[in-house]
């Protein structure tokens, strides 16, 4: 390898890494400006930070408690996923039956299924049983599109767990639960993780369901953050503060996790 | 409106009835009528309401503790943009939710009415214990009180965030192409002020005509009324292919030249701001900007300031009008009536009008605009008041199927405006679209009466 | 039956639940949605809501602004997916050679970003960053001896802005994902095939590409899901404006629904919708399935 195509590939990697973080460099440093700092033509690139962006937002505008929403519904949801997606997953994988390949599509349709489709109606039926503007709502509604993830990618993870493992275990009579839950479950551990993670992902950052379904009380942070475009103020500061709180714990999190994240991407594809 | 002002001298005459008989029996308040009395029964209620990130309900806010202490009623703001209102609204009427209040634009008011979302007013009025003697329906402008707040003839709601279309300018930038004054005329604004002031990356005007109710309301119909246009003719079938409608809209085509280009994607702050910092000599915007374009944190133009009526057209002036109402919501329990009623009656009373007005609100009663140094104080006073006398209330249509109508009006309005359709075909589209929204509706087949 | 002994009760004890709380969850609203389609089903208006039939499908296919809003969305397909799996290509065989470790694992790290960012504040950030005036996309091109651009107020650049903001979070996700695949190439495959050949797409077309074909279907089947669901972005960037020039499916629905509160219509619209995304899931996977069994 000649030290030329070295450097090229070093200028290239370097370029691609200014593109990826420019934006979200751009939405702290704005977050950061007061408004006649943020309304300057040409913008402007030195200025001295104020934090009062993010005083207003956390203590006048509630993005605190919408914040904790987001991780209430993010995190049960994810939970509930997995509790129904890897047994279903597992079945998938690991039994033969009438309608299975079916029914799998029929799980992975799920996924596709716009929230537009879904959304309204929900209402409705949501508030008939007077349950809007709850957690639990939500918590439901995304399962829609977690659970898909979670049976997708573990189906996947089940599949590559040598089925010797578990034929084994018959042998000694032990029930399909046992050998899911202490054999196979374990070892599927890495795809559970993977699942798990992006199932917070998209629970964290969704924003339909979430503008219809919530009014206050369960309102979580997007939702906020989208109220506060009113045509007659330009909030640049303040919009890129609740930005910046609701993208920094999601990106370190992804960060934190992203080899396994990189792992379920080539797992998702469809075999 | 003759209708609802006799209604309100009623209302008055029934009030001043009742309270006399009240003190006769002994059992009604001992000296008169105070907030504090008639609120005791309802310390503790909670009253939900939906706000907007507007400079009124910033100054309504302000003013609440003294109300929430002074009644022990507490009001729980919701805010929302104004594009999402409606909906959210809706939402939580259809849902039997919790709001107690609600706000209502001007042109949402057949709609909350014909559902019976709301609750006449007259039911509160009518009782002692709860109307304010001082409550004096006929010092609103009839004009604003008939058109925010009544339908059919019925009061629901008092107004409380009220706009009227004004015209701000930038005199400076007047004074410096030789113009004294602002244009008087639309015509004079476009074929004098238009080549004179589009220069130099400067334009001349900025009609802010976003793809939302602001190209409904503020571009649209700002153009049809002044050239003798209007939306609808008598019988409900559209009027928009006639010639007057034609020829506002033809001349808001022709004024574009003179506008910064996009806009099309101009909101209210876009076109407040462009003004604000000197970009655009003029602007048609609502009352309420008053104290944006004139504090001098959100503005450069300090003594270059300048607010008149809008132009006039060939038929008259006729200003863009719109403004919100607060009306008590009928899924509210009694208690809950009760205290949206009193926070309603105290937050629009005349007495609390100048406060409101200080605080940055524009208040709709008559008499806080004769205070003496209000007019002084506030420039835009003679340019309101003036609009509110010629305002035309159906400005845009006030029925149940505006929302219909206005994302009709939105799409093809944007449409004309970015050349996609020319200015005949694409009101003759609108119209089509439109009838078939009123058909439906049943306004031909005569199922529903012809009320805007 | 591999099975053997597993009943169908434990089969059920494992599927159960998962079917039973989707199909709670996901097809009640279904029907319901296919139950107001059939109906006149005005939010504002529920006192009176007469039976149809088919009417509001037939209004949707009748309809150009559905298929213009069709139209656009699947324009926009036609233009992102191609430069997201070229860019994604060009990114994953970057990272695929040797050395840089330190720059590599970084670039990966980067990788991620555009990816987990909200997508609703990728919009937000999308309306300050191309504002025509305060934008810093413009002070950047003004650098490069552009003219500004007037990006949200002109309906091509704007249809161009939310094309770049899909790509700029997109074309992350197929990198890795062609990453990945190129990894599961075995080693001494790839090296022989270098030794053959000088000619780096000659052994991306013959020896890499097979390796890629369950990531690319994957690609596929999720990006042409998620444009037919595009919402967030480009609601908070141009709300679908301006004129409709980015009004795409999704908008157009939410708009029929929650603004002109005609559910009936939007329910409608809806069912087509996922009747579209379902043929077209299903036509991607028996194809590509053709093509790697021939």
């Amino acid at each position: 390898m000649t030290n030329r195509s070295l450097i090229a590939q070093a200028l290239l990697l370097i370029a691609i890494v200014l593109c990826c973080l420019f934006p979200f460099y751009w939405m702290v440093t704005t977050s950061l400006k007061d408004q006649v700092v943020a309304l300057a033509s040409p913008p402007v690139w030195t200025f001295t930070p104020t934090f009062a962006n993010y005083v207003e937002v956390l203590f006048e505008d509630k993005v605190g408690a919408s914040l904790i929403n987001s991780l209430i519904v993010a995190v049960c949801t994810t939970l509930l996923a997995l509790v129904l997606g890897a047994p279903a997953a597992y079945a998938l994988a690991r039994f033969e039956f009438r309608g299975k390949r079916d029914l799998w599509f029929w799980f992975i349709t799920n996924r596709m299924v716009s929230p537009i489709v879904l959304a309204l109606p929900f209402f409705l039926i949501v508030r008939f049983f007077g349950l809007l503007d709850t957690h639990i709502v939500l918590i439901l509604i995304y399962l829609t599109f977690n659970l898909p993830i979670v049976i997708w990618i573990c189906t996947d993870q089940f599949r590559s767990i040598p089925r010797e493992l578990d034929e084994a275990a018959v042998l000694e009579g032990a029930s399909q639960f046992r050998i899911f839950r202490s054999i196979c479950l374990p070892l599927a551990a890495p795809g559970v993780a993977v699942s798990a993670i992006f199932s917070f992902i998209f629970s964290w950052n969704e924003l339909m369901f979430a503008l219809v379904l919530t009014r206050t009380a369960a309102k979580t942070a997007p939702a906020v953050a989208v109220g506060f475009m009113e045509g007659y103020n330009l909030p640049y500061g303040k919009n890129m503060a609740t930005s910046t709180l609701i993208v920094i714990p999601v990106i370190v999190f992804a960060l934190i996790a992203s080899k396994q994240l990189v792992r379920g991407l080539t797992m998702g594809a469809v075999k | 409106m003759l209708k609802s002002t006799l209604r309100g001298l009623a209302f008055g005459a029934a009030t001043s009835v009742a309270l006399g008989a009240g003190l006769t029996l002994g059992t009604g308040p001992a000296f008169g009528w105070s907030l504090e009395e008639a609120a005791k029964p309802y310390a503790g209620t909670t009253v939900d309401v939906v706000f907007l990130l507007r400079p009124g309900y910033e100054a309504a806010e302000e003013m609440l503790p003294e109300f929430e202490e002074a009644t022990g009623i507490k009001v729980n703001i919701i805010k929302h943009p104004y594009e999402n209102a409606l909906g959210e609204q809706v939402r939580d009427f259809v849902a039997g939710g919790d709001l107690d209040i609600a706000l209502i634009d001007l042109v949402w008011i057949g709609n909350f009415a014909e559902n019976e979302w709301i609750v006449p007013l007259e039911k509160f009025t009518s009782n002692p214990e709860l109307a304010d003697p001082e409550l004096d329906m006929e010092d609103f402008f009839p004009l604003v009180l008939n058109a925010f707040g009544a339908w059919n003839g019925t009061v629901y709601g008092l107004p409380f965030d009220n706009y009227s279309g004004l015209l701000f300018y930038n005199s400076c930038m007047l004074k410096e192409a030789g113009f004294d004054g602002p244009p008087q005329t639309w015509d004079e604004l476009k074929n004098v002020y238009g080549p004179a002031l589009t220069k130099d990356g400067k334009y001349a005007f900025a009609l802010q005509s976003k793809r939302n109710e602001t190209q409904s309301a503020d571009s649209f119909a700002r153009m049809l009324w002044p050239f003798g246009g209007s939306f609808l003719d008598d019988k409900f079938k559209s009027n928009l292919l006639s010639a007057e409608s034609q020829a506002g809209l033809k001349f808001r085509q022709d004024l574009m030249q003179y506008m910064p280009e996009g806009i099309v994607a101009y909101d209210h702050a876009e076109t407040v701001n462009a003004l604000a910092q000197g970009d655009v000599a003029m602007i048609t915007e609502w009352s309420a900007f008053y104290s944006t374009l004139t504090s001098p944190e959100t503005s450069t133009l300090g003594d270059c300031f300048g607010v008149a009526p809008e132009p006039m057209g060939p038929a008259g002036r006729k200003p863009a009008l719109g403004g919100f109402s607060l009306a008590v919501a009928s899924q509210a329990d009694d208690d809950e009536q009760a205290a949206a009623y009193l926070f309603i009656q105290w937050v629009t009373s005349k007495a609390n009008a100048k406060r409101y007005l200080e605080l940055g609100g524009v208040p709709a009663r008559q008499s806080v605009y004769k205070l003496p140094g209000v007019a002084e104080q506030y420039q835009y006073v003679d340019a309101l008041v003036e609009s509110w006398q010629d305002g035309v209330p159906e400005f845009r249509p006030r029925f149940a199927e505006w929302p219909e109508i206005t994302e009709i009006v939105q799409e093809w309005g944007t449409r004309i405006m970015l050349g996609d359709v020319s200015i005949e075909e694409g009101a003759e589209e609108l119209g089509k679209r439109m009838e078939a929204v009123l058909e439906d509706a049943g306004y031909y087949s005569g199922e529903k009466p012809l009320a805007q | 039956m591999k099975t053997g002994g597993v009943s169908r009760l434990t089969i059920f004890g494992f599927l159960g639940p998962a079917i039973l709380s989707l199909a709670l969850i996901g097809i009640v609203p279904l029907a319901f949605a296919v139950y107001t389609s059939l109906h006149k089903y005005q939010l504002t208006n529920l006192r009176r809501t007469p039976f149809l039939g088919l009417e509001n499908y037939q209004t949707v296919l009748t309809d150009p602004v559905f298929w213009d809003a069709m139209q656009r969305t699947m324009t926009l397909l036609v233009i992102v997916l191609p430069l997201q799996l070229i860019l994604g290509m060009g990114i994953a065989l970057l990272l695929h050679r040797p050395g840089l470790g330190f720059l590599k694992t970084l670039t990966r790290l980067s990788l991620v970003v555009p990816m987990a960012t909200t997508y609703a504040v990728v919009g937000l950030l999308g309306q300050i960053m191309f504002n025509l005036k305060y934008g810093v996309v413009n002070q950047l091109i003004g650098f490069l001896g552009f003219d500004p651009v007037n990006w949200i107020g002109d309906p091509t650049n704007a249809f161009i802005a939310i094309a770049f903001w899909d790509v700029w979070q997109w074309t992350p996700f197929c990198a890795l994902v062609l990453l990945a695949g190129l990894t599961t190439v075995p080693g001494e495959i790839e090296e022989a095939a270098r030794l053959e050949t000088k000619k780096w797409w000659l052994v991306l077309r013959h020896v890499q590409l097979p390796f890629l074909i369950p990531g690319l279907t994957a690609i596929l089947i999720l990006r042409t899901a998620d444009t037919l669901k595009l919402f967030d972005m480009v609601f908070t960037m141009t709300r679908g404006g301006p004129g409709s020039s980015t009004e795409l499916i999704s908008l157009l629905i939410q708009r029929v629904g929650f603004r002109v509160f005609d559910q009936g219509l939007a329910s409608a619209q809806a069912i087509i919708l996922l009747i579209i995304t379902i043929v077209l899931s299903q036509l991607y996977i028996r194809l590509i399935y053709r093509e790697v069994q021939q």
